[in-house]
């Protein structure tokens, strides 16, 4: 029972952890950086929530779109912004740069709601199901039914807008999908609004586990693990890495020493970079000569 | 603009390139020397550390701008040194023997994340070394035995030649000497085969392999080399700081460094000194800002690394040779006044140089 | 037994067949050049040669030995030089410095040495500097030795990645197609350089090439592939008007 019990809150951490690597294999995909402010982004998404749902009073489903909304432009600006003049930059500087943007994020959130932690007003905490002795806590349910509908939409979006083609495109290309009349820069741009809205989506369903606070971003570090045990390339791949992570992670607290719990994410990222760094979902080969 | 008249190869090889050279240079190491009779205690401490992040800085811009391997994680190492040292002193080592152990301690480990480093490139390496220094600093709250866990660590005083290191101006010294040691060995390295197959593999890995140059060998050393002068760095913080303690290292401080080499100028030791001055400075001028500025503003959490942050992106986008770079364009526009032409230094963009292949 | 042999290689990319069953000799101090239409495996023949890929099947022998599995970095050290197709040059450094790190192979001091910067070390780079000025002498590129590459033209960028490759003193140089990206008479001086090359430095070279005339008037003997396997091998001019030869270019 116990096994359970872990196994369903490593799931629905797992599940967080994979949306925000959702956000960073998109952008990589499309645009070979990595965007090391994700987790501030997706810290972002969080405060603006509770600003319209707790602050603000909105019913919390227009609150959400309402968040999706904003964080889709702030995505799109921060791409204009900052990230097009990094173009054909080596990367190197675009990923320094994104780490100057996530202490950027944090001060400016710092300054908007302080440093004291504070709880998103949902519909769907506090509760919990029972199953026989299994205890569920509606909110490890919302993370898991959330992501799913989360990855249905964007499974569909990829497959059958003419943007998700455009975005493969550009993503193998740069310069030659340039040359057949994609828009790679608008394309960037809606990667980066999409992005954003996948780690706001994550903010608002890990909020009311963990609290919302500036610092909340820095979960995204082991979010990389699970891009990373993803393969970096595959969305699906995210996903998956995401779950392992998680599940690990909540095993390794409970029946290992202490430490272990916090430091499994880095363990298995390290194991990973070494023993098969091409993921478990391949999609990265060698550089041609 | 002068112009050097060579009649040896030898020449081309020595560190300085003419007299004119080597007269500015020993007069500001007159000056430096000078220093403590003229600055108070304050300051002369402050000047210490910077010379001791010069020091890390060495190590960081041998990896990142020489080699082009990014470590995010090099706290790990100024914390590895840091403690190792203290560990030894502890344990009645003399200062000099502890300091040496010290960095090849780094050394070591350094190299042992350099082989699987072999294996990644860009962010691949990134993401690994921060992974690295988040256990690093788990292993180190976790071990108390060795480091005393939260509580932390006293670092005991040390003596050299019989004089205490807790005098300001004796650790002065000692910083600056340690300070030009290293900065000969780096550029030594660099006007010799190991430094330049280092650059070679960051221009191009294929053309550095059919020179001869055996990849993994030469990233494992750079790692190796970078952590060991890294790791004399933090040797010589832990007697700055006195008390060791986990939250000393984190990777705040990691991105403090690596901006350090940013600021500075990647691929040029004069960068290093700029970006030390920099960053040892920045401190100073924020803390000028605080007051200046109205209470709300001042008390925002978080404000000094969100500065830090937006100085970066700021480097990145305008100026991302550094200072340095600034420094050589202006010093071309006078001497070379009115023919400067702005596209001399015209970056050229790459569009297609993707590490990936379907 | 030849100086250089390739015997049977083959490699295929995922069912495509890059090379397939490839072999040829080369005597010492000929020039030996491979021609074919595009994707007909001659780089990545090159490619072998380097060590860059794994034959699936196939040895390569050099100088009486094997080197088929030799890694990379060794290759250098037996007497093999290379240039590669688009340059691939240390963009941010000098001339000088480039031609330096082609001595690389010729590496003798370890790493304390050169820490400390001790004679042997400044010796040692005295001779990798002498090594580097009699290339410079032999390809005129005086006046770019202090330039950064990315300030060079492109020609003279493939002229340096050819000094580069002299610098580590090879027996046998690989040119990937020379000439490419060079004005007629670029290409004309090229044909001289290669002469003097293998002449007075008695260096064998392997060259891809798509100029036929370069190829005519530079080459002992020509190599002609298509779609990965080889179509015939002899003097230029009975290459050129060889009808298989033909038809893979011109098509049936």
């Amino acid at each position: 029972m116990e096994v359970l019990q872990l196994l369903i809150s490593g799931l629905s951490l797992g599940c967080v952890y994979g949306l925000i690597a959702l956000g960073l294999v998109l952008i990589y995909k499309a645009t070979e950086t990595v965007n090391f402010a994700q987790g501030e982004v997706m810290m972002l998404g969080a405060f603006l929530a509770y600003t319209f749902v707790n602050v603000l009073g909105w019913p919390f489903a227009l609150g959400f779109v309402a968040t999706l909304a904003v964080m889709g432009v702030v995505g799109a600006l921060l791409e204009r912004v900052l990230m097009r003049p990094m173009l054909g930059e080596p990367p190197f500087a675009a990923l320094m740069l994104t780490i100057g943007l996530g202490f950027v994020l944090r001060a400016i959130a710092g300054a908007a709601w302080g440093n004291e932690p504070h709880t998103l007003r949902t519909p769907f905490a506090g509760d919990v199901l029972r199953f026989g002795e299994l205890v569920v806590g509606t909110e490890n349910i919302a993370i898991v039914l959330g992501t799913a509908i989360l990855c249905g939409g964007l499974y569909l979006f990829f497959r059958f807008a003419r943007v998700g083609i455009a975005l493969q495109a550009a993503s193998q290309n740069q310069l030659a999908a340039f040359y057949v009349g994609i828009p790679v820069q608008r394309v960037f741009a809606l990667v980066w609004a999409l992005s954003a809205m996948v780690a706001a989506t994550a903010g608002v369903l890990v909020a009311p586990v963990s609290l919302i606070d500036p610092l909340m971003g820095f979960i995204a570090i082991k979010a990389f693990a699970a891009a990373i045990v993803g393969g970096f390339g595959s969305l699906p791949g995210a996903i998956v890495g995401g779950l392992i992570v998680g599940v690990v992670e909540q095993f390794a607290s409970r029946y290992l020493p202490p430490g272990f719990g916090d430091t499994s994410a880095y363990i298995i990222l390290l194991v990973m970079l070494v023993a098969r760094p091409e993921g478990i979902f391949a999609t990265l080969q060698r550089k041609k000569v | 603009m002068r112009f050097v008249l060579k009649t040896r190869y030898g020449q081309d090889i020595d560190l300085f390139r003419h007299n004119g050279q080597r007269f500015w240079y020993a007069l500001l190491l007159v000056a430096l020397l000078a220093a403590p009779w003229v600055l108070g205690d304050f300051y002369v401490g402050e000047v210490s550390l910077v010379f001791i992040y010069a020091i890390a800085g060495i190590g960081l811009m041998l990896l990142v701008g020489y080699t082009g391997l990014v470590s995010l994680g090099h706290a790990a190492f100024l914390a590895i040194g840091a403690y190792a040292h203290a560990w030894l002193l502890n344990h009645g080592w003399p200062f000099p023997a502890s300091l040496a152990a010290a960095a090849a301690f780094t050394a070591t480990v350094g190299a042992l994340v350099g082989i699987p480093a072999l294996r990644m490139t860009g962010i691949y390496l990134a993401v690994a070394t921060l992974a690295f220094a988040e256990i690093v600093e788990q292993v180190i709250t976790r071990w108390e035995s060795v480091t005393g866990g939260y509580r932390g660590m006293a670092v005991p005083p040390a003596e050299l030649f019989s004089v205490s290191l807790l005098d300001v101006d004796v650790f002065y010294y000692v910083c600056l000497a340690v300070l030009v040691a290293c900065l000969i060995a780096a550029l030594n390295l660099l006007r010799s085969p190991s430094g330049r197959a280092m650059v070679a593999v960051r221009d191009s890995e294929v053309a550095a392999q059919s020179m001869g140059i055996n990849l993994a060998r030469t990233k494992t050393l750079a790692f190796a080399v970078s952590a060991g002068f890294t790791g004399i760095a933090g040797g010589l913080l832990a007697h700055k700081i006195g008390y060791l303690a986990p939250d000393a290292f984190t990777i705040v401080l990691s991105i403090q460094l690596l901006l350090m080499v940013v600021v500075g100028g990647l691929g040029s030791m004069h960068g290093v000194i700029y970006g030390a001055i920099f960053i040892g400075l920045l401190p100073q001028g924020i803390a000028l800002v605080r007051d200046a500025a109205p209470p709300a503003v001042a008390q925002i959490p978080g404000l000094e690394p969100g500065i830090f942050g937006a100085i970066l992106i700021l480097f990145l986008i305008y100026e991302p040779l550094g200072i340095h770079g600034r420094w050589v364009k202006v010093r071309q526009f006078f001497t070379e006044f009115p023919l400067y032409r702005k596209a001399t230094h015209r970056r050229q963009r790459s569009y297609l140089r993707t590490e990936r292949v379907r | 037994m030849s100086f250089f042999a390739a015997e049977a290689l083959s490699l295929s990319f995922g069912g495509v067949h890059a090379v397939r069953d490839v072999s040829f000799a080369v005597e010492e101090g000929e020039v030996f050049s491979i021609i074919g239409p595009n994707g007909a495996g001659k780089t990545t023949l090159f490619n072998l040669i380097s060590r860059f890929y794994d034959p699936d099947a196939g040895a390569i022998k050099f100088g009486g030995e094997d080197i088929t599995r030799l890694a990379a970095h060794r290759i250098a050290a037996k007497g093999i030089a290379r240039t590669f197709q688009n340059t691939e040059l240390f963009a941010h450094e000098t001339v000088l410095a480039n031609l330096l790190i082609g001595c690389h192979a010729h590496r003798r001091t370890h790493l304390l040495e050169e820490l400390l910067f001790l004679p042997r070390a400044r010796r040692q780079d005295l001779a990798f500097r002498e090594r580097v000025e009699a290339v410079i002498d032999l390809l005129h590129l005086q006046g770019y030795r202090e330039q950064t590459i990315s300030a060079l033209p492109y020609g003279a960028r493939k002229m340096v990645e050819v000094a580069r490759a002299l610098c580590v003193a090879p027996t046998l140089l690989l040119l990937d197609e020379p000439s490419s990206g060079l004005n007629p008479e670029e290409t004309e001086d090229l044909s001289f350089w290669i002469e003097d090359i293998n002449e007075d430095l008695g260096v064998t070279i392997i060259m891809v090439e798509h100029d036929m005339n370069l190829v005519s008037q530079a080459s002992h003997r020509v190599l002609a592939m298509a779609d990965g396997e080889v179509l015939a091998v002899g003097e230029p001019a009975a290459i050129q008007s060889h009808p298989d030869v033909l038809r893979a270019y011109l098509g049936d």
